[in-house]
């Protein structure tokens, strides 16, 4: 208890770390459900990878044009931004054009996107120390330094995904659940659908710019799974996502804090654990009630 | 409404996956207020010639062309496969028959409480409205069929596209549909488009039949294209 009042006081350290942290539990979760609605896991495990080249890219540039390692200014934060942004919307450009083509596996490309992403990020921070362990340290999750214009970043990135879902919830929700319904209705699936999953990558691309890929797919699949066994409407779903990654995410953080550990490990493990423990606990009601009205 | 005005007209049309032809060179006019069943064997292309009248696939070549009552687009309440629709999705009956009413509803805008009595009124007429507070997925195969048609009603359809409503539905359940969607032709005047595999079902009530195969179509009146001989003539087409 005093460790949640340490770190919620207004003059802790670290409160940037915390409030980021807070930001990615609570939006990841909300765009997460239409992965998971859309069968699209995978896709979760690849954006936040290849959103991490596109920064590794931005951090190694300097010296591929030979001008020596670098320190990390607000400029490079700011090609970081781009970097993950252009890796991310270019890869849901081209795995949206071989999905249209409809060749192969998906989760063959995806998989591939994956190995293939993390080994170009290796490659092109070989020979760029100081890039390279800031690359790692976003890879293991450590938000430790997050500045003013990161938070502020975060912020405003997530408040437009959260109002564009709001806005144009029913539109995504047709096109998710019935593609050939919207075309009957004359509706732009492809218009949509890009408007979905630029959302999507905006919020991978700056969950991974603050807390790393581990911490991004974590908090964009682990919270949908844990409500969809509760949920029994679609708004308890995606709200119980969001309050079940905002709370992990606090309670990670403080834990983290307590007893010294990297605060994105913690938030995973804790995640996998309330996964773990919830769907035990739906085992157990469903066994107790077979013939509850509704079940989860 | 006018019977014999043509509300759809298919122009040398051919449809069918990429590169691969399923239908190719249709010519034909289906009659405004008609009542046709899609036959044909598996494969012959039924689904897929109703998902290009459905608007989801693009003509292959040629052209459908539509005569909307009004000077307005054709308006299609399209009925899918009800497997194809995931139970993933937590939402109840209501909830997708609501999605009839989006062609209504600019994008951002809340669902009024007019449209919303509209779809009450199109599940109470499938007799669906029992039953459509409850999770969709876990409806059985006829009430989702129910919904499904209230869905395509919620559109205020010029044309209702059906693809095999009865298939899986046991067959109490598989004639109240064919009932209810009889009773909304003679009743509302409504086109009616079906793909089904059941001819009793298309003798008993569906006045036209568009029978598929090899690649061709034959249209006509089901008392004349299904009798034991001429269900024979068809078959030899598609053998020779």
């Amino acid at each position: 208890m005093d460790t949640l009042k340490d770190i919620l006081s207004p003059d802790f350290l670290l409160r940037n770390s915390l409030y980021v942290s807070l930001l990615v539990g609570f939006a990841c979760p909300l765009v997460g459900v239409f992965l998971v609605l859309r069968r699209l896991i995978f896709l979760g495990v690849a954006l936040p990878q290849i959103s991490s080249t596109g920064i590794a890219f931005a951090l190694s540039m300097h010296v591929w044009y030979g001008h020596g390692d670098g320190g990390h200014g607000e400029e490079q934060t700011t090609l970081a931004f781009v970097g993950a942004i252009a890796f991310t919307v270019l890869a849901i450009l081209w795995l949206a054009l071989l999905e249209k083509r409809g060749r192969g596996l998906v989760e063959g490309r995806l998989g591939t996107a994956y190995v293939v992403a993390t080994a170009i990020s290796l490659l092109l921070l070989a020979k760029c120390p100081v890039a390279e362990r800031g690359w790692l340290n976003l890879l293991k999750g450590e938000i430790i330094a997050i500045s003013q214009g990161d938070l502020r970043l975060t912020g405003i990135a997530f408040a437009v995904v959260l109002a564009m879902l709001w806005l144009f919830h029913r539109e995504f929700m047709l096109v998710s659940f019935d593609r050939d319904m919207a075309l009957t209705l004359r509706r732009n699936v492809v218009l949509w659908d890009l408007l979905l999953f630029g959302l999507i990558g905006l919020t991978v691309a700056v969950a991974v710019l603050s807390v790393g890929p581990l911490i991004a797919f974590a908090f964009l699949l682990v919270p949908p799974l844990v409500a969809r066994q509760w949920a029994r409407n679609m708004r308890q779903f995606v709200l119980g996502a969001s309050v079940v990654g905002g709370l992990s995410a606090c309670v990670g953080f403080a834990l983290a804090y307590r007893w010294d550990l990297p605060v994105g490990p913690t938030d995973v493990a804790l995640l996998g654990s309330v996964y773990a423990l919830t769907a035990g606990a739906r085992r157990l009601v469903l066994a107790k009630s077979p013939t509850l009205p509704f079940r989860p | 409404m006018n019977p014999a005005r043509p509300l759809v007209r298919l122009e040398n049309l051919a449809v069918g996956y990429g590169q691969h032809v399923v239908l190719a060179g249709l010519d034909l006019a289906l009659a405004s207020g008609s009542f046709t069943a899609l036959l044909g064997a598996n494969g012959s292309g039924k689904s897929t010639l109703l998902k290009a009248l459905a608007g989801i696939l693009k003509p292959l070549a040629g052209q459908i062309r539509w005569a909307a009552p009004e000077a307005r687009p054709v308006r299609l309440g399209y009925v899918p496969q009800r497997e194809t629709l995931d139970s993933l999705f937590l939402l109840s009956g209501f909830e997708v028959a609501l999605m009839g009413t989006f062609n209504r509803l600019r994008p951002g805008r809340i669902v009024r409480a007019t449209e919303r009595a509209r779809v009450g009124e199109c599940l109470r007429l499938t007799g669906a409205e029992g039953f459509a507070g409850r999770p969709f997925a876990q409806l059985s195969g006829g009430q989702k069929q129910r919904i499904l048609i209230a869905r395509a009603l919620a559109v205020q359809p010029d044309l209702l596209l059906l693809d095999e409503p009865v298939a899986g539905v046991d067959p109490a359940h598989a004639q109240a549909i064919m009932d209810l969607l009889v009773r909304l032709h003679g009743d509302q005047g409504l086109s009616v488009i079906l793909v089904t595999h059941d001819l009793p079902t298309v003798r008993r009530h569906i006045p036209e039949v568009l029978w598929l195969q090899g690649g061709r179509a034959v249209h006509g009146p089901a008392s004349e294209l299904l009798t034991p001989a001429r269900i024979e003539d068809l078959l030899e087409l598609s053998w020779s």
